[in-house]
């Protein structure tokens, strides 16, 4: 919401989006030059960011959002690269539609690219050595990395407008009865198709999920005689 | 798991419960406008902030769609083109699986 925010705390989420920026460049760069193969795992995942980032959906709240689809870049990449994709999408949101703008894109990223990821990871890398089947680890990744965004929105938003009575806290807490409460049916739904979706990717090309050490060979393997 | 499509039935139920949802809510008439949650942030921080609505201006100057139908229409280019990325690639994938 170019506008909405004021100027200081648009210069402090730039300062906090553009290192990591950075670092996803830096790694992208390195996972691209060791594996060309990763490059078409790249394009589903961040493709998935462009399809889902697009809908905006209606929710159960009465008002439309629409959901991230960061869920497999992140299980795949990691957040770093993650943001990159999504600096891509945010800034084509701001030039073409109005939706953000320059000035927020930082608070954007850092909400949609970096924290949401940041989260989604988290629950990847305590579930990915456990018994935690693989479909419901990318559930929970895609749904949080969902809800998260929002939540970081709703922080970001709280943070430049506390609210007169309460601060910050009742103010954060305003935001996320807009934004976190619509957006948990649709992290839901986003969490189970794109759990679906890296089952199509499991069963087509499960050599470069091995290789890139995403999940073990073992339950790629299991995973993949139970699909065919 | 014996039965092959369990993932493919869960989205399939998801997705026709979220519309029947939808259905449901929106058609009881409880005055929802199914505006963006945007739309619903902004109204609240006009009035946390007691500035009004029209007072938030761009910071940057910002192009705008002129109209509704042209913003579905780049959102769809979006869409699609997100759709090109995964269908191409699937489609390479299993191309290539076929001739190994």
């Amino acid at each position: 919401m170019e506008g909405f925010l004021p100027l200081q705390w648009c210069i402090v989420w730039w300062f906090i989006a553009l290192p990591c920026l950075m670092i996803g460049l830096h790694q992208l760069k390195k996972v691209l030059a060791a594996d060309r193969e990763a490059l078409p795992l790249l394009g589903v995942t961040g493709g998935f960011i462009f399809i889902l980032s697009a809908l905006k959906l209606p929710s159960v709240t009465g008002s439309c959002s629409h959901p991230t689809g960061t869920g497999l870049s992140t299980t795949s990449f990691g957040p770093w690269i993650t943001s990159v994709v999504c600096a891509i999408v945010l800034l084509f949101q701001s030039l073409f539609l109005a939706h953000g703008g320059l000035s927020v894109l930082g608070a954007n990223i850092v909400s949609m690219g970096v924290v949401g990821p940041i989260m989604g990871y988290a629950v990847y890398r305590m579930l990915r050595d456990t018994s935690v089947n693989m479909y419901l680890t990318v559930f929970l990744v895609t749904a949080l990395a969902d809800m998260f965004t929002y939540v970081t929105t709703s922080l970001e938003l709280a943070l430049a407008y506390p609210a007169e009575t309460g601060g910050y806290f009742s103010s954060f807490i305003l935001f996320l009865g807009i934004f976190a409460v619509t957006q948990l049916p649709l992290a839901i739904v986003e969490g189970i198709v794109l759990a679906l979706v890296f089952k199509y990717i499991v069963v087509l090309k499960p050599d470069i999920l091995i290789r890139l050490k995403i999940f073990s060979e073992e339950k790629i393997n299991a995973a993949r005689d139970d699909a065919s | 798991m014996n039965f092959r499509y369990s993932l493919e039935v869960l989205t399939i139920t998801a997705i026709i419960a979220f519309s029947g949802i939808f259905l449901y809510t929106s058609s009881t008439g409880n005055g929802a406008e199914y505006t963006g949650s945007d739309t619903a942030g902004s109204q609240g921080i006009a009035e946390l902030s007691g500035i009004p609505l029209e007072n938030f201006q761009p910071l940057i100057p910002q192009w705008k769609p002129p109209s509704g139908e042209i913003e579905s229409c780049l959102f769809a280019l979006q869409a699609a083109a997100g759709g090109a990325m995964v269908g191409g690639v699937f489609g390479f994938w299993m191309g290539s699986q076929k001739k190994a």
